[in-house]
């Protein structure tokens, strides 16, 4: 009898906090022409005001525009409050309630988000109403004809409204492909040098350093040698008070199979690439020559640079050979290295003082670039008293794109495009967890973009580390030389050995002209295998090089 | 026939389905594939623009009052399969990676298995005697047959971990190095599979018959000679049947290396098993990984084959 009692208020229970729960509101209307986008209690009760001429025509207060609607979202899974699953876990409840539909949100870790994308596509199987995918899958999805191109979406003034207009060309070529526009506005990669503001600038420190390597410490450093000294300056001293322990000059996550083989495309471009005015046979490239699809990868720039990056990587933890992201960059966080270089997440984490121990000395720059870099043309390398820097869009850019296969591609495409509207997309810049970095007009400070300073010192930035931080961000993006992105059919193949060679020259096994030698030897075999004139057809394109 | 008779045949048709469709029908088509190169694209062959209606299956309207409507496309997948011939098979010995991981795997599998089969006899002849807590040490010994190997991966990561892990105090470069972390690689898995060795040894050394080993002992005093004359001899076709069992486990290692070090630093840990993965379902190459598959399948054969005669050979 009480066994019964007690089953019976359980069932009371669940019945009364169910409906609770099911109430939970997520969209409220105002009277002014606004609307509240409250993500709920999972995510700090936070609530983002837009008007309501943001969400597009069809959205409304007695509006269910896609009632009955289910769709599918694959994406990386970094948790529901981890780096760019987190916003589509927050925003699903609301655009469940503004249209009436359902999204089902199938999670992946991000090394396997490639294959399984794929498996999809090539077999027709139609999963997914949309992905979020790397702007390196584009080279596969375009060969493929796998994606919906999205400016009749755009062009409607049905859905969530934004615009390609914010975004610098560099990000931009990332988002369409030949000028049609395939991907919905979501985060904007690219890598900075992450620096101790209280080392760099510490008189201490900065007359030691002068004793030791013979000039003046540069804040920030402006090429890779000088912050190779400034590292093996830093290595092994206890500069950091959070601890007493000795720290390290830089650190780096190189683990392969993951993300390591950045690092060394945005620390070798300008070393490799040769400027110039415009793209052509010799200049502004660094992966192949657009006119034979001969790989440079192994050209003397590129070892050089590798050589360099060795010789950075012994001023770090030397575990960092197996350490993914998360772990490198704790160890910046934790005041433990006295340089980083990575993606946006670094500098708004750094503000996050649950995890960071940095916050007002988290300083940030646009990469530094080379005194020397590699002419293509005559073979040679040129010296330079101005290093000119590089920037780049390193990185996946990760990104919603509708499925050719979905059912559904106006609510995948609305429910994409509600994260992208301007209040929505300012808020995931201004925090670190969600893994959506800076890189819009709208993001970046006055005079240069349209924020303002207060809204980030508000959304909790120190003063002096947001404007560190957005200028290295608009610097990096709008360079006048541009590392170009990698986007061809096989892109991940190309990258895969890339990756595995270099993880072999940084842990001790190969040499730097082996590493880079392998690479490109492998690399001609892949492109005889994929067809080399298709091949190269598609890099033309992705590169904007003209015959 | 009677349907007595027939009836066998209704009752055998699961299992006869179930060999066909889990394991007849996947063997055949990763053969398929492993001869043939896959082209596929989405081929678009027509567009419409239809009203969008509502749950009771009337028309949606806009704000303004007009019908929505919305655009179905109709896709085809249209698949290419080229014969490629042996091309697949025989880009595998011109694959350097290959060739590494071949290499790779044959450390691992005759180390580990060498290493496990020795300390697996050690320990099965410790526990063959009279030792304190005999039971309890027995069974704390097997418990690390009973973990998945994947967790066993992720719970190594911790205990190697360079920076503040169990064993960091050690400064050896577990994970970091090529040379340790094959080692590494190989001690979990002597660390998972001895157990297995010993429980097996065990039970044989406990089936020799006490007399056997008491009328021995009458002719030499040695313990050494009795093992190497008498008790080895027994135990020879149950150490083969461990040594084949091993073998054939340890030529597909896997599921460490996914966990612990993804093949790295570099490809110093990728086996065999773990290339051909990555080519499959991580690149795509489905043909190419089939191709590697089926290598793999012919060396196991072959290795298996032998030992089999070798240990028919033993029991007659």
């Amino acid at each position: 009898m009480k066994l019964w009692a007690g089953a019976a208020l359980c069932a009371a229970a669940v019945i009364a906090l169910t409906p609770a729960a099911w109430s939970q509101e997520h969209v409220k209307w105002n009277d002014d022409g606004t609307v509240d986008l409250m993500l709920g209690p999972d995510y700090d009760d936070t609530v983002i005001k837009v008007q309501q001429s943001d969400l597009g025509s069809l959205f409304g207060q007695d509006q269910q525009p896609f009632e009955g609607e289910e769709i599918t979202v694959l994406t990386l899974d970094s948790g529901p409050k981890g780096g760019i699953s987190g916003p589509l876990q927050a925003f699903r409840p609301v655009w469940e309630e503004l249209t009436g539909g359902k999204v089902d949100i199938a999670l992946t870790p991000i090394t396997d988000l490639y294959a399984k994308m794929m498996l999809d596509l090539r077999q027709g199987t139609g999963l997914y109403d949309a992905m979020i995918v790397g702007a390196f899958f584009y080279g596969d999805l375009i060969a493929g004809k796998y994606m919906v191109p999205i400016d009749d979406y755009m062009a409607s003034g049905e859905y969530p409204q934004w615009t390609y207009d914010s975004m610098p060309p560099s990000l931009r070529n990332l988002y369409t492909w030949k000028g049609v526009g395939y991907g919905v506005l979501n985060d904007a990669d690219g890598q900075v040098l992450y620096y101790r503001r209280d080392a760099l600038t510490d008189p201490k420190w900065q007359a030691e350093f002068k004793q030791t390597a013979g000039y003046d410490m540069p804040v920030p450093p402006q090429t890779w040698q000088q912050v190779l000294d400034i590292s093996k300056f830093f290595a092994g001293k206890d500069w950091d008070k959070n601890d007493a322990e000795p720290d390290h000059g830089t650190v780096l996550h190189l683990k392969v199979g993951e993300q390591g083989h950045y690092h060394f495309q945005s620390f070798s471009a300008p070393f490799a690439i040769t400027p110039g005015d415009k793209v052509d046979q010799y200049h502004n490239v660094y992966w192949f020559d657009p006119t034979n699809m001969k790989p440079l990868i192994n050209s003397p720039g590129h070892v050089k640079a590798l050589e360099l990056l060795q010789e950075l990587h012994k001023t770090g933890p030397a575990a960092q050979v197996g350490w993914s992201l998360g772990e490198a960059w704790d160890y910046f966080l934790r005041g433990k290295s006295v340089f980083a270089f990575s993606w946006g997440d670094v500098g708004a984490l750094c503000q996050d003082e649950s995890r960071s121990k940095i916050k007002g000395n988290c300083a940030s720059a646009v990469l530094p670039s080379s005194t020397e870099y590699w002419d293509h043309q005559n073979q040679a390398w040129v010296k330079t008293d101005k290093p000119q820097k590089v920037g780049n869009t390193t990185g996946g850019s990760w990104h919603g794109v509708i499925s050719s296969f979905s059912d559904s591609p106006e609510a995948a495409y609305s429910f994409l495009s509600l994260m992208s509207v301007k209040p929505v997309s300012i808020w995931m810049a201004q925090h670190g967890w969600d893994g959506v970095d800076p890189g819009y007009s709208y993001q970046m400070l006055e005079p240069k973009g349209e924020a303002k300073l207060d809204d980030y010192v508000q959304a909790g930035w120190a003063e002096a580390d947001v404007k560190e931080y957005l200028d290295a961000y608009y610097e990096t993006y709008n360079a006048p030389t541009m590392l170009t992105y990698l986007r061809i059919e096989g892109a991940p193949e190309y990258w895969d050995i890339m990756d595995k060679n270099l993880s072999a020259a940084m842990s001790g096994n190969k040499t730097a002209q082996q590493a880079l030698d392998d690479t490109a030897a492998t690399w001609e075999e892949i492109t005889n295998r994929l067809g080399r004139d298709k091949i190269q057809q598609q890099y033309q394109d992705s590169i904007g090089f003209k015959p | 026939m009677r349907w007595t008779s027939r009836i066998k045949f209704v009752f055998l048709l699961p299992a006869v389905l179930w060999v066909l469709v889990f394991t007849i029908f996947p063997l055949g088509y990763s053969l398929f594939l492993s001869v043939h190169h896959v082209e596929r694209e989405v081929v678009v062959t027509g567009r419409e623009q239809v009203p969008v209606l509502n749950k009771d299956g009337q028309p949606v309207l806009k704000k303004n009052g007009e019908p929505r409507t919305k655009t179905v496309v109709k896709r085809e997948l249209s698949t290419t399969f080229t014969f490629a011939g042996l091309d697949n098979f025989l880009r595998a010995f011109r694959d350097a990676e290959v060739a590494t991981s071949v290499r790779i795997t044959a450390i691992f599998v005759g180390a580990a298995v060498a290493i496990e089969i020795m300390l697996g006899l050690a320990l099965a002849w410790l526990f063959n005697r009279r030792i304190v807590a005999r039971p309890v040490l027995r069974s704390i010994m097997i418990l690390p047959i009973f973990a998945t190997p994947i967790a066993v991966g992720y719970l190594f990561f911790t205990i190697f971990y360079e920076v503040g892990g169990p064993l960091a105090f050690l400064g050896v470069p577990w994970l970091s190095h090529p040379d340790w972390a094959l080692a590494s690689i190989i001690l979990v898995d002597i660390w998972q599979w001895t157990p297995f060795c010993f429980l097996v040894f065990l039970a044989a050394l406990q089936g020799i018959p006490d007399e056997l080993i008491e009328c021995a002992a009458l002719d030499t005093n040695s313990e050494w000679d009795l093992w190497r004359e008498v008790v080895l001899p027994l135990l020879q076709p149950v150490i083969i049947l461990v040594l084949l069992l091993r073998l054939a486990e340890a030529f597909k290692l896997f599921d460490i290396v996914a966990t612990l070090t993804k093949g790295g630093p570099g490809i110093a840990t990728q086996s065999y098993s773990y290339l051909a993965f990555t080519r499959g379902f991580k690149l795509n190459d489905f043909g190419y990984a089939s191709a590697m598959a089926f290598l793999l399948l012919i060396v196991v054969m072959i290795v298996v084959t032998a030992f089999f005669k070798r240990l028919r050979r033993a029991y007659e």
